[in-house]
Formats: structure tokens, C-alpha cells, sequence
């Protein structure tokens, strides 16, 4: 749900917030544990200002994730080549791949 | 055009990501005159970052080396229409995220409707209550146990971390991507974190039971 704008951060219930942190996630670059409306709440509600804390820390963390990157076998790269020497290269194929409405959305 | 070859939408966070890279330009120009060696080339350079982006959204190797190729084999086809009006690993980055939604389209993951196909059971579903305060996520996390369980992420919601929490998409983005409402995106993040909170916290009770056992 988008997020209101007539939230009232004073009188903020848990429930409440649980519904609106997607958002409130999303529209405060990910950093809901700064947001000045949200202290008192947070510092009333541990739990929640726990969850917040670990949803920002998975986050973080997540930048840094799959950094170790790894080369595909062998077999991928002979398998290119034998299929363009075949001259296939599975022109008939992706073209049905996505709903029409879609590709003429995105042409 | 199909999908896959949608031009690149300004992203300064993608741009800034991929400099160009020394002979490439020449090698591209190469290729698109049909030159095998330059587009060897191409892929000696770029076969890395493609394979790792599909073992990030595919969560398997063999499927992620298959879609490698398949973005090899639609890259020398295509190699034409790019016009340099974005680096070059940004329009074959796009290109190949588009191939592997696709590729799950075509595998009967109905990416249009996330909400409705491709959540969790209930028992998957990630829990609504806030749970207590756990000191080991508060802090730090392994990243060998969250890229595990990034890796167990039901496919739909591990496909909207990758793209928005690894590879920086915005939700706009993805919601043209998938087809679907922002505010879907949004959710279907938000399910995800909530879901590997509960995998790592598990983890951490796991090594926690193991440490007191030993």
C-alpha cells in the first residue's frame, strides 16, 4: 500500500508500521532508522526498532554480496561457438518469449 | 524489438559501475562485422560479469550457464542495434537481466501477477510478527550464510532483492521489468528481507545449538 500522508508518527501503532515500512523503506533511501518521525516510535517499540535494524542491515550487506565472481565453465564458450557455426543463434525463438503487449511496451 | 533489447534507462548508479574498457570499443565494431576473434573477445571480457548476474537471479549453475550462453549467442545477433548510446556492459547487463526474466516467463513463472503466483505457501511465507531483538543480525552477517539464503529465496522474491538490493535497480525500474505495480515491488522486497531475516536468524540458532553441543 502507498504510504499515506497523513500519518500520524505520534500515534503510530506496530501493526501500522508493519504495514507501512515497505514504504516507508522505499521512500527514505532505505533508512528508516533515521527518520526523525519515526525516533519516538522506534524508541518506544524495541522490537520494531529491531527489525528495522536487522532489514537495514540485510540490505547493507546485500551491496556487497556475490562479490567473488566466477568464471563460467569451459563448456558454455564451446557451446557458443558450436552453435554459431551451426548458425543457430535462436533467432526464431525469443521473439514469443514475452506477452505482445509487453514488447510493445518496451519497442 | 523484443525485451531484451530495450535500450538502457539512464541509471548514474549502473553507469558509474561500468567505465569502458580498453579495446573494447574496437572489438565491438570487430563483431559487428562479423570478426569471430573479436567476438571471442567480447566474451573473454564480458562472460564473468554475465554469468555471475545469472547465478545471482538463477540461484543455479547449471541454469546460469545455460543463460549465459543464451545471452552470448543473442548478443552476437543483436550486437547491431547497440549504438553506444550506454556503455556497452550496461546495454549487455540489461540485455541479459531481460533474457533471464524471460527465461522464467517461458518456464511458466508468471512474473505479471508476483503477488498471487509466486508467493510462498504459508509455512514458506516469511512471519508477520517483529520477533525479538537478535544481536547477530544487528550487527553484522556472513555473507557466505546470506548468499546462501538469498539462494533459497522462493524465485520471485529472490529475483526483486538481486535487482534492487545487489543490482541497484530502482522499484520503477523493476515494475517495468516484471510487469508489475511499484507498489508489488515494494512488497515483494520487503517479503524477501523478511524472509532471510528468519533463514539467517535460524542459521545463527543452528551454529548457536551446534557451538553449545560441542
Amino acid at each position: 500500500m502507498a504510504l499515506p500522508e497523513d500519518i500520524n508518527f505520534d500515534t503510530l501503532r506496530p501493526e501500522e508500521f508493519e504495514r507501512y515500512l515497505p514504504d516507508l523503506f522505499a521512500n527514505g533511501n532505505g533508512k528508516v532508522s533515521q527518520d526523525p518521525r519515526l525516533s519516538k516510535f522506534l524508541g518506544e517499540h524495541p522490537d520494531c526498532a529491531a527489525l528495522v535494524s536487522d532489514l537495514e542491515t540485510i540490505a547493507a550487506h546485500a551491496r556487497s554480496l556475490f562479490k567473488v565472481s566466477v568464471d563460467p565453465s569451459d563448456k558454455v564458450w564451446q557451446n557458443i561457438q558450436s552453435k554459431l557455426q551451426e548458425g543457430n543463434t535462436l533467432e526464431d525463438e525469443d521473439e514469443d518469449l514475452l506477452p505482445r503487449s509487453k514488447q510493445a511496451e518496451l519497442t | 524489438m523484443t525485451q531484451a533489447e530495450a535500450p538502457a534507462k539512464s541509471n548514474p548508479g549502473l553507469f558509474k559501475r561500468n567505465p569502458p574498457i580498453a579495446g573494447e570499443a574496437e572489438a565491438i565494431e570487430a563483431a559487428k562485422n562479423g570478426d569471430p576473434e573479436a567476438f571471442s573477445k567480447l566474451y573473454t571480457l564480458h562472460k564473468r560479469r554475465v554469468y555471475t548476474l545469472c547465478l545471482r537471479m538463477l540461484g543455479n549453475v547449471s541454469e546460469a550457464e545455460d543463460m549465459t550462453q543464451e545471452a552470448f549467442l543473442h548478443l552476437f545477433r543483436k550486437l547491431g542495434s547497440f549504438r553506444g548510446e550506454s556503455a556497452f556492459s550496461t546495454w549487455l547487463h540489461r540485455l541479459t537481466v531481460n533474457l533471464v526474466l524471460m527465461h522464467l516467463r517461458k518456464k511458466g513463472l508468471n512474473l505479471v501477477s508476483l503477488e498471487e503466483t509466486i508467493n510462498p505457501s504459508e509455512e514458506d511465507a516469511p512471519k508477520r510478527d517483529f520477533g525479538s531483538r537478535d544481536p547477530v543480525l544487528a550487527s553484522s552477517v556472513d555473507r557466505v550464510a546470506l548468499e546462501r539464503a538469498v539462494g533459497s529465496l522462493p524465485p520471485g522474491y529472490r529475483m526483486v532483492f538481486v535487482l534492487h538490493d545487489v543490482e541497484g535497480f530502482e522499484h520503477n525500474e523493476i515494475a517495468t521489468m516484471l510487469n508489475c505495480s511499484t507498489g508489488n515491488s515494494k512488497s515483494q522486497l520487503h517479503k524477501a528481507r523478511l524472509r532471510l531475516r528468519e533463514l539467517l536468524r535460524e542459521n545463527s540458532d543452528i551454529n548457536l545449538t551446534e557451538g553449545e553441543a560441542a
